[in-house]
C-alpha cells in the first residue's frame, strides 16, 4: 500500500473541489498467528490489512468516507464521497481539525523484533505441551495461539499536522480444558511482550490452575451479600461503562454525568485514571485519532468527577478543550470519545485482607454477556457470573451459573475498598483497562 | 473481480508446497450508514472493504493468508506466503476453473447505493419522528439506516469459480425515556437481505414507535425479582435463547473437536419433544440468508433437532474433514481477513401447537420476557446468558407489571429439555452474531415458548 501516492491524489482532488479543511487518517495492521491444537500446529494465518479515511469540512459540517482500495481513482472517489456525505448533515456540530504545533509528550517505544514463522510455531507447540503437562485432568480441546503484530497509524491534515506511529508486539493465548467425570471446565489466559521473554510454561500453568479451581462448582444462593469483583471481572465491567464518561454521550442524554463535574459521584476510595502512557499498556500513543496530544488525567479523584472526556467536536460544542480522547477503533470507524488506557487506582489492602473485610459473600471472577446484560444508558446490569464463595474471610468453594445485578452509578458509590495491585493485562484492542480487586458492600445474587 | 485465469494461477502457486486443497475468497463490500440524533442527521459514513483471503489445507492443517493488495503481484505474494507456511517444494499444479451460476432467490429491486443520501435520510427521519411522537417522556432518539452491498468470489482447487452479491438493509431505532431522573431505553429494528424495497413492507415509523413504546414502559418498571421461575419467552428475537443455549453448540467449530455438549449425540434425544429446530439459509430475502456460503457451498435448509432428537450439525469444509460429514452451506466470515468457520444463518424453533394464551395462563408466578436483548455461551460447558429488554411479571396466569434489569442464565442442554410449551406464532428477528470468524448477520426466531424453570437474574 503506497500511502504517499494515495495522499497526493486525495489532496489534489480536495484542492480541485475547493476544500480548505481536511484530514487523512491511515492505518495498517499486519498479523501472523500460529494456532496449536492437540500436539500439532492446527493453522497459521498471515494477514495484512488497513485502509484510509478522509474527513473534510463541507460548509462547516464534517463529511467523511473510508476505503481499503488504494488506487488513485479510489482516492479521488473517496474525497468526492466525503463531500457528498457532508452535504446532507444537519447536526449543529462544527467540523474541527487539530491545529499544528500541539504539545506532544514523548511516547515510550513499543516495538519488538519480528519473530520468524518457525519461532511462532515452536512457541505454540511448546504451549500445547505445557497445557497437557500442567494438570492430569487435562483433556483434548486445549488450544493456544501465538501472534506477532505490527500496527501503524498516520494522520495528516490541512493545518499542517503530520504524525505517525508504529507499534509491534507479540501475544500468546492459552485455553486449558479439564474434565472430571462428566464435568468440563475451561479457562483462558493471555500473555504479551517480546516472544523471547514470554514465560509460556507459566501461562499454561495459570490457564490450567484457573480451570482446576472452577471444577466442582455449585450454583450460588439467591440473596444480597458483600461481593468482591476480581480485577478481571471489574475490568470487563469498566469495558462497558467507560462510555458514561464521554462528554458526547452526556450531552446527548446517554450518560447521567452531564453537569456533574466537580461533584461527588463515587465513594472516596475511587480514583479513576486515563493514562495514555501507562506502563503495561499495549498501545501507548502521544496523539489521538484526530491528532490531538494525549495526556494523563484523573477522571474521578477520591470520588469527585474531575472531568468528562472530550474530542475536538464535543469540546467546541460545549466551549471546552479536547482531552485528547478522540479515538478511532479502526480506519473506517468514526471518531468517538474513549479513554486511552483506563484504570482504577489501587487501594491499600492486600487481596487477602480485602476478602477478610468482606467476611461472608461471593468473589466474582467471571462476568459474561456484557454486550447484552449491561445497559450503558441506564447503568443497570444483570450478568452471568462465576467465582467462589467467601466464607469467614477466605475464598472457598467454586460457584457458577448465577447472576449479579446492580447499577453502575450505584456501584461507584458503594466501593468499600480496593486491593493494592492493579492488573492490566495485554489486550488486542488499542484500549487497555486495569483494575485491582474491588469490594462492594451489598450486591444482588440470583442462583438457586 | 479477479479473473478466472488469475485465480488459476494463484491457486496453483498456493498449492506448490504440497497442499491438498486451495481456495481464494475475494470481497468488495460497500457499507453505507446514516444516523440521526435529536432529529438531525448526525453522521453519514461510507466504507469500502476490499481484499482477498487465500487458504490451503493439508489434511487437518490449514494456513490462511490475506491481503488488501488485489493486484496480480499482490495475490501471488499472498499465495506464496500461505504455501511457505505450509511446507517446502515447488510443485506445478494445473487448476481448471469453471464458473458455476446459482439461481438467486433474493432479488434486489432497489439497490441502496443507487438511491443516494436523500431517500436514505428520509427513511431514518420517519422512524425518529414517530418515536418522538409516542410520548413527551421520550428525551432522546437515535435512528439509523445501514446498507451493505457485498460482492464475493470463491474459487478453489476442485474447479469451483462462483460469484455472489448480497445486498442487506437494516433500519434501527433506540429511544430513551426519562422518568424521575432515571433513563431507560427501548430499541427496535428491521433487517433483510433486500434493498430499499424492504420499506414497501415495513413502515419505518413502526420501528420508531416500537422503540419508543418499549422505552416508556421500561421507564416505569421496577426491578425484576431474582430466583428460579417459569419464563414465557416472546416470539421473534426471543429465539436468541435457542441461538445461545443450543445453536452455537451445534456448530462444527465446537462439535468437530469434541468441545460441545452435543458432540457425538446424533440420533439421541437432546431436547424436549416439543422442540423442532431448523437452520435455513434459503429463506428468500431473510436477513441471515445466503445464496452460497463463503466457501461457495450452496445454502440449504438444515434440520438440527426434530421433535427433540438431534438430526444434524452446521458444518464448514474443515469441520467436514474432521467429522467425515458433508458441508452444510454454513461456512461464513465477516470479511476476507477472518478464517471461515461454521456459523448459523436463520435459526429458529419451528411452530408448535400450544396456544399463546394457554402458555401465559399456565404460569402461577413467573416472567414473560416479551422482548430479548443478546446473549453469549461457552459451548464447552453449555453455560449461557441472555438479557431481557422488556419483561413483565406473570401472576395467576395474567400478565402484570413491567420489570427491568433481568437476565436469564443456565446450561443449554438442561434448558432445551425444559422448553415444554411451544405456540404457533413463529416470527424471525434480525441480529448480528459474533464469533471467531467475526460478526455475521443472522436471524433468530421462534413462536412464544415456555421454559418450565430457569434462573432469572434480578434484584
Amino acid at each position: 500500500m503506497d500511502f504517499e501516492l494515495f495522499k497526493k491524489a486525495a489532496v489534489d482532488e480536495a484542492q480541485k473541489l475547493g476544500l480548505t479543511e481536511y484530514e487523512l487518517y491511515c492505518e495498517t495492521m499486519a498479523d501472523r498467528t500460529a494456532e496449536g491444537f492437540g500436539h500439532e500446529l492446527r493453522s497459521f494465518s498471515d494477514s495484512t490489512t488497513g485502509g484510509v479515511s478522509f474527513r473534510c469540512s463541507v460548509d462547516g459540517h464534517l463529511g467523511s468516507a473510508a476505503t481499503q482500495d488504494m488506487t488513485e481513482a479510489a482516492a479521488r472517489q473517496l474525497v468526492r464521497q466525503a463531500v457528498e456525505n457532508g452535504r446532507f448533515l444537519e447536526s449543529d456540530d462544527k467540523a474541527v481539525f487539530a491545529p499544528a504545533g500541539g504539545a506532544y509528550a514523548p511516547c515510550p517505544e513499543r516495538t519488538v523484533p519480528a519473530p520468524d514463522t518457525a519461532d511462532l510455531v515452536k512457541t505454540v507447540l511448546s504451549c500445547q505441551e505445557a497445557l497437557y503437562a500442567a494438570d492430569p485432568l487435562t483433556r483434548d480441546g486445549c488450544e493456544s495461539s501465538v501472534t506477532a503484530f505490527e500496527r501503524t497509524v498516520a494522520i495528516v491534515n490541512s493545518n499542517g499536522v503530520d504524525l505517525s506511529q508504529k507499534v509491534s508486539g507479540c501475544m500468546a493465548f492459552a485455553v486449558s480444558v479439564l474434565q472430571q467425570g462428566e464435568e468440563l471446565e475451561d479457562n483462558y489466559e493471555i500473555a504479551s511482550g517480546p516472544l523471547a521473554e514470554m514465560d509460556i510454561r507459566a501461562l499454561a500453568k495459570k490457564a490450567a490452575a484457573g480451570a482446576r479451581a472452577k471444577l466442582g462448582a455449585d450454583v450460588a444462593s439467591t440473596g444480597t451479600c458483600p461481593v468482591v469483583f476480581s480485577p478481571k471481572a471489574m475490568r470487563s465491567l469498566l469495558g462497558v461503562y467507560f462510555s458514561v464518561f464521554s462528554a458526547d454521550n452526556a450531552r446527548k442524554g446517554m450518560s447521567r454525568l452531564m453537569d456533574k463535574e466537580g461533584q461527588v459521584i463515587a465513594a472516596e476510595t475511587v480514583t479513576l485514571v486515563d493514562d495514555p502512557f501507562y506502563k503495561d499498556a499495549a498501545f501507548p500513543c502521544a496523539f489521538d485519532g484526530e491528532g490531538s496530544p494525549t495526556y494523563t488525567k484523573n477522571i474521578i479523584e477520591k470520588g469527585v468527577l474531575k472531568t468528562l472526556l472530550f474530542d475536538l467536536k464535543t469540546a467546541a460544542a460545549l466551549g471546552r478543550t479536547t482531552t485528547g480522547n478522540g479515538a478511532r477503533r479502526g480506519y473506517d470507524s468514526p471518531v468517538a470519545i474513549m479513554p486511552t488506557n483506563l484504570y482504577l487506582a489501587p487501594g491499600t489492602l492486600t487481596e487477602d485482607e480485602l476478602l477478610e473485610k468482606a467476611g461472608n459473600g461471593v468473589y466474582i471472577d467471571f462476568l459474561g454477556g456484557l454486550h447484552a446484560g449491561a445497559d450503558p444508558i441506564s447503568g443497570d446490569f444483570s450478568l452471568q457470573s462465576g467465582g467462589f464463595v467467601i466464607e469467614n474471610g477466605k475464598k472457598t468453594r467454586p460457584v457458577k451459573s448465577f447472576t449479579v445485578a446492580g447499577n453502575f452509578y450505584d456501584l461507584l458509590k458503594n466501593v468499600a475498598a480496593l486491593s493494592d495491585k492493579v492488573d492490566m493485562p495485554a489486550s488486542g484492542s488499542s484500549i487497555s483497562i486495569g483494575s485491582p480487586a474491588v469490594l462492594l458492600e451489598a450486591m444482588s445474587i440470583a442462583g438457586k | 473481480m479477479v479473473s478466472r485465469s488469475l485465480c488459476q494461477e494463484v491457486l496453483s502457486r498456493a498449492m506448490s508446497t504440497g497442499a491438498d486443497f486451495a481456495e481464494i475468497f475475494c470481497q468488495n463490500t460497500a457499507v453505507h450508514a446514516v444516523s440521526l440524533v435529536s432529529k438531525k442527521v448526525d453522521s453519514i459514513s461510507d466504507s469500502t472493504i476490499c481484499g482477498a483471503g487465500i487458504r490451503v489445507f493439508k489434511g487437518l492443517r490449514s494456513v490462511t493468508a490475506s491481503t488488501v493488495d488485489m493486484s496480480r503481484a499482490g495475490l501471488l505474494r499472498c499465495a506464496a506466503s500461505a504455501a511457505a507456511a505450509l511446507g517446502e517444494g515447488n510443485e506445478q499444479r494445473e487448476i481448471n476453473l469453471r464458473e458455476r451460476i446459482l439461481p438467486n432467490p433474493h432479488g434486489t429491486a432497489v439497490v441502496p447505493g443507487s438511491a443516494g443520501n436523500g431517500p436514505r435520510t428520509y427513511l431514518v427521519r420517519k422512524a425518529a419522528e414517530a418515536a418522538y411522537a409516542v410520548s413527551p417522556g421520550i428525551v432522546q432518539v437515535r435512528a439509523g439506516l445501514g446498507d451493505w452491498d457485498r460482492r464475493i468470489l470463491v474459487a478453489n482447487s476442485e474447479g469451483l469459480y462462483a460469484r455472489d452479491r448480497q445486498i442487506r438493509t437494516r433500519l434501527f431505532c433506540t429511544a430513551i425515556a426519562e422518568k424521575n431522573g432515571e433513563t431507560q431505553s427501548g430499541s427496535a429494528n428491521v433487517g433483510r437481505l433486500m434493498g430499499l424495497e424492504i420499506f414497501d413492507q415495513y413502515d419505518p415509523a413502526e420501528i420508531g414507535r416500537q422503540a419508543a413504546e418499549q422505552a416508556v414502559v421500561m421507564a416505569s418498571a421496577g426491578y425484576c425479582p431474582a430466583g428460579v421461575m417459569p419464563v414465557a419467552i416472546g416470539n421473534g428475537f426471543g429465539g436468541v435463547i435457542f441461538h445461545e443455549a443450543c445453536g452455537h453448540s451445534l456448530e462444527a467449530s465446537s462439535v468437530a473437536i469434541g468441545m460441545s455438549e452435543f458432540s457425538g449425540k446424533l440420533g439421541q434425544v437432546i431436547a424436549n419433544e416439543k422442540v423442532t429446530a431448523i437452520d435455513d439459509g434459503t429463506i428468500p430475502g431473510a436477513w441471515g440468508s445466503i445464496t452460497m456460503d463463503d466457501e461457495g457451498t450452496p445454502s440449504r435448509k438444515n434440520v438440527l433437532i426434530e421433535k427433540g432428537v438431534l438430526k444434524g450439525y452446521m458444518i464448514d469444509r474443515m469441520g467436514s474433514r474432521r467429522m467425515g460429514m458433508e458441508p452444510t452451506g454454513s461456512a461464513r466470515r465477516e470479511d476476507y481477513t477472518y478464517t471461515t468457520t461454521s456459523r448459523m444463518t436463520n435459526t429458529y424453533i419451528a411452530a408448535g401447537e400450544d396456544r399463546a394464551e394457554d402458555i401465559i395462563a399456565s404460569m402461577d408466578l413467573g416472567l414473560y420476557a416479551k422482548s430479548m436483548g443478546g446473549g453469549s455461551v461457552n459451548p464447552a460447558t453449555g453455560q449461557f446468558n441472555f438479557a431481557v429488554s422488556e419483561g413483565y411479571i406473570v401472576r395467576n396466569g395474567r400478565i402484570c407489571e413491567p420489570v427491568r434489569g433481568a437476565s436469564l442464565v443456565g446450561r443449554g442442554s438442561e434448558v432445551i429439555m425444559k422448553i415444554d410449551m411451544v405456540s404457533s406464532d413463529l416470527e424471525l428477528g434480525a441480529g448480528n452474531c459474533g464469533s471467531s470468524s467475526g460478526s455475521v448477520p443472522v436471524n433468530v426466531g421462534q413462536p412464544l415458548i415456555r421454559v418450565s424453570s430457569i434462573t432469572v437474574g434480578g434484584r
